[in-house]
Order: structure tokens, then C-alpha cells, then sequence
């Protein structure tokens, strides 16, 4: 009676014997499926948002922005089995690659969500009247107007009224407008913010006198 | 040698064999004759059973009638990576239930990727009057009551280590169900739990057990606490903190640095989950002591990582996110000359573009400077075949090495030449490797190197790699010592497998998921090896509903001597001796 040599199954009389082989590296036939290939970025498909579109706190301007992406990176699907499903900027979070345990993998995942809570970005032309040469901004590192307004008084290093006082009509001061989807120009601060990102196409900081 | 043994009575044989702890060489003098066989089986105390389903619990308690310590393994390695459906099995029920019976004097149990219900806590902390260890790592299925149990009524209980496991967190009053008059435990992982446990009743317990080793805290247990908790354990010599953050107070500052330096024996630091790296400098007084440091889960930036390394000089082994950076992997190359083993992750797997400069200079780097180095999990973006064989030449001692980059098929980012001949390098110089995992464009060539110089390989993951049948033929041709082989997106298929059928009885199991084994193989397989259970792993339906050509989604085959599982859930399907075969 020799059941159980070993505990996990093996058996004694056989572990010595190697396996015979039958296949010949010289008639064998190759290419069943020769994938490897050193493109193998081009599999993608954008089947997962990026984090930017997932995080933005404004729904609205959130659809407008993933509709683009869609429209502009849609490709074929990877027809590789199992490859994972990626787009340019992310790979699909809860597939089977790479291979990182459950707890990291979800600890990981936790803080790039974290993150990108502080990073998704809107970034929006902003130009002063008198100057040529426009700057970039992104609004989506402001909460408010008031932030807003600070950061652009230091950008160009004038005095901007608060959106919501009344204007001077004076030379010396500066307002702030935009133009909306619909490409009118408005003036900044009329509307919630949530409501004003979801509308603004570029800002303009126009002598008050003007208005 | 037959007529040496006869002469020696039975009791000092036994007294002789237990001076053999490996289980290997247990194995062996039991093939001597049949009255070591005897001698042997009577007075083996420790089991191991790599896979709970190639023998039955009938089995090995008739053979081994007196085991004081079980450890079973029960899913395969790849589930830890999500390629296992949920529900596939492993469930450790019929064993407890066989051993409760059997062993009323058992003291250990350890599971791996098994799933164990809170019955069978309780039968656990009911049927063993002198119970001791229980480790449940990867386990699944049982919740904090089932802990309650064990914790009301293990009174001798020493280790409970719960590591990564999933826990149903249903009361965090669980600790306090240790009774006032237990004081015997020694070790306490308890990492995994996501909700808060009662802080009181962690810390009675922990003042009251002076052997306390090691304990491993989750991430609910806030940094302003572990003072105190550290405070009533001296003898501490693991360490794994909870939230390693806080309001920037002084005094907790102070109290913390005071608490860690007061462990004179403490070696290993772990936990640091949402670290703020202002808190760091308190572990500086004790680095000098440190030679486990697990940051897995630590996100710091590489300046306070390479401070934090630089002082950490009998370091021997170090998980760390790729954080570190090749400067810091440099910084841990001049600076950790006793580093054993190291592993370093991706902070940002899902991204394509790299977020850090970790490449190939930082592992060559600590391949120079650490010349005890001989285990590797590296994780980066780039590779090339120089490295690789750079670092195969410098550590012909490396037993263990696992490279993933992360995008598959990525060549040689220098030649875009396939990596072929770095892992080839790999498995030429380093005599003794064991553990092998392969990443980047490889063609079947660097199959041929394995095949070739792998003879002492005993674990190899394979992903997205090779041409033909023929890099499995390879594998399984040449690695003579190969018990546990995993594959997964590669074009290997039917004859690779079939010709080497005789191979899969000397290996404790094969995984091959989204490759090109087709069902009719599998079903031939299966009758060719009545030793083998063949597992086709499906979650389209019956494979039999498509045509025998077509290629399984995972195949899982292993030897038994327990004949097919009868757990099965209804995607798994055994290819058992059906008469079609019998007639032909």
C-alpha cells in the first residue's frame, strides 16, 4: 500500500521519469498565432474614461468632454484574448493586468483617485485688452470667482472689480468677461460657478470704462 | 543499511527522525523500507498539502494519524491577480471537518487562498483543546464573528495572522472576546481589516500578553494611538503601523519617537498607510535596527524615501512603491550592503506614461551595490538586454526574479530587440533560481534558454509571450525541478501540452488562461492521465456547446491521487474517463 507517498500527490515512481518529447523544433509548425509584436500600444480602445473626465465635479461639461475624447481616440478593440482594455491615458483599473494583489491594487486605485480629484484640469485662454499675447488658465484650480480673480489680478498685475460690485466705469479699473458656448460675451460672475464652467469658451479682462 | 536500521528499536528512530524537519527529507526516509515507512508516518507532526484537492482528507490521516500542524493551499497563485472567477472553489470545510475528528490534539492550521467559513472557526476553536497558530493568508469567507470565536476559546492560541485576507468586518468588539486571563499571544496581524476594532480591548490585550512579537495594526488604528499601544510592548520586535498620519502636533511627534525607540528589539516596520511624511524622521532614532521595511503602501516621494533608506544600514529586505526612483534605488545601493530581498511597485499601474523615473539604472544599480541580493519583484516601464544581463552576471545568487514591465510585449527599449537573451542571461548565470517571471516582448527562444539552464526552477509565470507550441515544449521539456507553471495570453496550444503529458505527474499543477488549448485536448488529456484532474475553467457556458477545436478560456490542470473534485461550481468542468474514450 504506498497511497500518499507524497501528501500533495506526487508519486515517487514517476518523478524520475522525464517526459518524452515528440515535437521537433524543425518540422514543427509555427505561427498558430504570432501576435508578439513591438507595437503593442496600438491596442487600445477608450472603453475607460479618463480620470479627468470621471472626477470633474460638473456633469454636464464632464459629457461634453468625454464626448469629444470618444470622437477623437475611438480605435478597433485589441482582438488579442485578454489583452486589457487601456486608452492613451489609463488602463482599465479592475483587469487582470498588471499583476498586483487585491489589497494593493485597491489601496493604489484609492489614491489615484485621490489625486486626481486635485488634478482634472480646464484650462481656458485668458487675454487683457492692450496686450497681444493671451495666457492660460486653469479654472478648475479655482473653487470660486474670488479665487479666480486673485490669481488672473496676479497674472497681469492689474485690479479687477469683484464680479459682483458694481462697476466704476473708471479707467483704472478692470472687469472680467467671457464668452459663452453660444459665443456671446458676458460679464464674469452672474451666474453659479458650476453654471459658468459649464458655459465659458475663453475669458477676456476689458477696461471697466468699456462695459 | 536495511540491517543498520533493523538494529536500532523503534524509539530511537523516532527520536531520530524527528531532529528532520524538511518535509522533503521526510519524504525520502520514508522510501527507505517499510518499517521507516511505519516508523515515519507515526511520528510525523507536520503536514503540508500544496494543493487541498490532489489528496483527500481520508488520505492523509490514515497515513499520518498523529499531526499537530496542518498547512493547505487551496486557489492558484493566479487568483491573487483577479484570473480566477469568483466562487471556483477551495473550500477548506470537509478538511476541518475530518481533522476536527481525527487530530484532537492539533496546534496549527495554516490556509492560503482558501475560503473558510465562520463554521468552521467555530468548529476550529471548539475541537482542539491545545490550539496554537492560526494563519489565514489570501482567505475569503469567514467573518470577525468567526474570530470571536477563536478568541473566546483558543486559550493557548500564540499566532493569529490574518494576512491580506478579505474579512467580513461585522463588530470590532471581536478583540475583546480574548478572555482577561489569556496572555499567550505572541503574534497579531491584523492588517487587513477595514473598520475600526476597539482600541481599549487592543490595548488590554497587548499589555496583558508579554511574549507579544509582532503586531501588524490596519489602517483604522490612527497614528496618535500607537505611542501608548507601543508603550505596552517593549519586546517588540514587528511593528505594523495604521494610519501613519495626523495633525502636525508636537507632542505626538515626540511620544511616537520615544514609544518606537523604547522597542530595543524592534527589526520590522510595516503599515504606514496615507503616510505624512513630516511624521517620517520619528523612525530615524530606530533605523540603524531595521532589516524589514515594507512601504508598499507608503506614498513618499523618493528625496524622503532616500533619506529614510540611508539610514537604514542592516536593511535586508525592502517593498517600496516606485516612489523610490532610480536615485533612490541608488542611494539603497551604497547604503544597504545586507539587502537580501527587494520589491518595488508601481504607484500608478494604470497609467501608460510613466509618472516616476524608475527603469532599469535603479535595479542595476542595487544589483552592484547588494551583493547578498537574491530575490527581486521589480516592477518599471523599460528594460533592455544589457541590464539584464548585467545584473545576471552581478548576482549569480539570485534565487527568486520577477520582472514586470508593465506594458506587455515591450522590447528592449535601446535594440527593440525581444528580451530573449537578457532573461536568458538571467537563467545562465543565476545556478539556483527557483522562481522566474517574465515580462516584455520574449519569443520562443528565450523558452529554449529556460529549458536549457532553468534545471533548478521550481515556479514560472509566463504572460503574452512566445510564438508556437514550441516555448512550451521548451518549458516543459527542460525544467526538470518545474512544480508550478503558469501562462496566461500565450500562443501555446494542444501539441506542446499532449506530447508533454507525462510531465504534468511530476509538477504540482499548470495554469494557461487565454491561450490556445483546444477542448479536445483537454478531454484527451484527461483520459491519457487518470492522475491529472483537467479543469476547463469557462464562463461562456458548456465547452461542449462549441466546437472541440475551440480554444478554452482557462485550463487548470494538477495531480491527485483524490480522483475529480466534487465541489465544482457549475463554470469549472473535470474531463473525467467518459465511455466515449472507454470505447475507443
Amino acid at each position: 500500500m504506498r497511497t500518499g507517498e507524497k501528501v500533495d500527490g506526487q508519486q515517487q515512481t514517476q518523478s524520475s521519469s522525464s517526459s518524452s518529447s515528440s515535437i521537433d523544433s524543425s518540422n514543427y509548425p509555427l505561427g498558430t498565432a504570432k501576435t508578439a509584436t513591438a507595437s503593442s500600444s496600438s491596442s487600445s480602445s477608450s472603453s475607460c474614461l479618463s480620470s479627468v473626465c470621471r472626477n470633474t465635479s460638473n456633469s454636464s461639461r464632464t459629457d461634453l468632454i468625454t464626448d469629444l475624447r470618444l470622437g477623437l481616440t475611438i480605435s478597433p478593440s485589441s482582438s488579442q484574448p485578454g489583452f486589457p482594455n487601456s486608452n492613451p491615458r489609463s488602463r482599465n483599473q479592475t483587469s487582470d493586468w498588471p499583476p498586483i494583489k487585491s489589497i494593493l491594487r485597491s489601496t493604489l486605485v484609492e489614491k489615484q483617485n485621490q489625486w486626481s480629484q486635485v488634478k482634472p484640469s480646464l484650462f481656458v485662454k485668458v487675454y487683457m485688452e492692450g496686450i497681444p499675447i493671451g495666457r492660460k488658465l486653469n479654472l478648475l484650480a479655482h473653487h470660486s470667482y474670488d479665487g479666480l480673480v486673485r490669481a488672473l489680478v496676479h497674472m497681469f498685475r492689474t485690479t479687477i472689480l469683484c464680479p459682483n460690485s458694481q462697476p466704476l466705469h473708471s479707467g483704472n479699473f478692470h472687469v472680467l468677461t467671457y464668452e459663452d458656448q453660444e459665443g456671446d460675451w458676458m460679464m464674469v460672475g452672474d451666474v453659479p460657478w458650476e453654471m459658468f464652467l459649464t458655459s465659458v469658451k475663453r475669458l477676456k479682462i476689458t477696461r471697466a470704462d468699456r462695459c | 543499511m536495511q540491517r543498520m536500521a533493523l538494529s536500532f528499536p523503534e524509539e530511537v528512530l523516532e527520536h531520530v527522525f524527528s531532529f528532520i524537519r524538511s518535509e522533503r527529507d521526510r519524504n525520502v526516509i520514508s522510501l527507505v523500507c517499510k518499517s521507516w515507512y511505519e516508523i515515519e508516518r507515526w511520528c510525523r507532526w507536520r503536514v503540508f498539502i500544496g494543493n487541498c484537492y490532489a489528496v483527500s482528507p481520508m488520505m492523509v490521516i490514515k497515513r499520518f494519524p498523529e499531526v499537530r500542524s496542518i498547512s493547505l493551499k487551496g486557489k492558484p497563485h493566479f487568483a491573487d491577480f483577479n484570473l480566477v472567477p469568483e466562487g471556483w472553489g477551495g473550500f477548506v470545510c470537509p478538511w476541518i471537518g475530518a481533522i476536527a475528528k481525527a487530530y484532537p490534539w492539533l496546534e496549527e492550521i495554516r490556509l492560503k487562498r482558501m475560503v473558510i467559513t465562520d463554521e468552521s472557526l467555530e468548529l476550529i476553536a471548539r475541537s482542539f483543546k491545545n490550539f496554537k497558530v492560526l494563519v489565514l493568508s489570501s482567505c475569503e469567507g469567514f467573518s470577525t464573528d468567526g474570530l470571536a470565536a477563536i478568541a473566546a476559546n483558543c486559550r493557548n492560541l500564540r499566532e493569529l495572522d490574518l494576512r491580506e485576507s478579505e474579512v467580513d468586518d461585522r463588530n470590532g468588539h471581536w478583540l475583546s472576546h480574548f478572555p482577561d486571563s489569556y496572555t499567550s499571544l505572541v503574534s497579531l496581524n491584523i492588517s487587513c481589516l477595514g473598520s475600526e476594532v476597539s482600541l481599549s480591548a487592543l490595548e488590554r490585550l497587548i499589555g496583558r500578553c508579554p511574549n507579544l512579537q509582532t503586531l501588524r495594526l490596519n489602517r483604522a488604528v490612527p497614528l496618535d494611538r500607537l505611542a501608548n499601544l507601543l508603550a505596552r510592548t517593549p519586546q517588540l520586535i514587528e511593528f505594523g503601523t495604521g494610519a501613519y498620519s495626523s495633525e502636525i502636533r508636537p507632542e505626538v511627534f515626540s511620544k511616537l519617537s520615544g514609544a518606537l525607540s523604547g522597542c530595543k528589539q524592534l527589526r520590522s516596520l510595516s503599515g504606514f498607510w496615507d503616510v505624512l511624511p513630516s511624521y517620517l524622521p520619528a523612525i530615524y532614532p530606530i533605523c540603524s535596527r531595521l532589516t524589514s521595511l515594507n512601504l508598499s503602501y507608503a506614498t513618499i516621494q523618493s528625496l524622503d524615501l532616500i533619506k529614510l533608506v540611508s539610514q537604514c544600514h542592516n536593511l535586508q529586505r525592502l517593498w517600496v512603491l516606485d516612489y523610490i526612483e532610480d536615485a533612490g534605488l541608488d542611494a539603497l545601493a551604497v547604503s544597504c550592503k545586507d539587502l537580501r530581498e527587494l520589491r518595488v511597485f508601481p504607484s500608478d499601474p494604470f497609467a501608460l506614461e510613466p509618472n516616476v523615473t524608475l527603469t532599469e539604472h535603479g535595479l542595476v544599480s542595487v544589483s552592484e551595490g547588494c551583493p547578498k541580493l537574491q530575490s527581486v519583484l521589480y516592477f518599471c516601464r523599460q528594460m533592455s538586454n544589457a541590464a539584464l544581463i548585467t545584473i545576471a552576471r552581478n548576482r549569480p545568487n539570485m534565487t527568486r526574479f520577477r520582472l514586470c514591465i508593465i506594458e506587455p510585449r515591450t522590447p528592449d527599449y535601446l535594440t527593440l530587440q525581444p528580451l530573449d537573451a537578457g532573461f536568458g542571461a538571467v537563467v545562465e548565470y543565476c545556478k539556483d533560481l527557483r522562481r522566474l517571471s517574465l515580462s516584455g516582448l520574449l519569443t520562443d527562444r528565450v523558452f529554449e534558454y529556460i529549458g536549457t539552464y532553468g534545471k533548478k526552477l521550481e515556479m514560472l509565470s509566463v504572460a503574452f509571450a512566445g510564438d508556437s507550441d514550441l516555448g512550451l515544449h521548451h518549458i516543459l521539456s527542460g525544467c526538470d525541478n518545474l512544480r508550478k507553471l503558469e501562462i496566461r495570453d500565450c500562443p501555446f496550444g494542444d501539441k506542446a501540452l499532449l506530447a508533454n503529458a507525462a510531465k504534468l505527474e511530476t509538477m504540482r499543477s499548470l495554469w494557461m488562461s487565454s491561450c490556445l488549448v483546444s477542448y479536445g485536448a483537454c478531454k484527451l488529456l484527461g483520459h491519457k492521465m487518470p492522475r491529472l484532474n483537467v479543469e476547463v475553467i469557462d464562463e461562456r457556458g458548456p465547452p461542449d456547446s462549441r466546437p472541440e477545436s475551440c480554444p478554452v478560456e482557462k485550463l487548470y490542470i494538477y495531480r491527485t491521487i483524490a480522483g475529480p473534485r466534487l465541489d465544482m461550481p457549475d463554470f469549472v468542468w473535470t474531463m473525467e474517463d467518459d465511455s466515449e474514450f472507454r470505447i475507443s
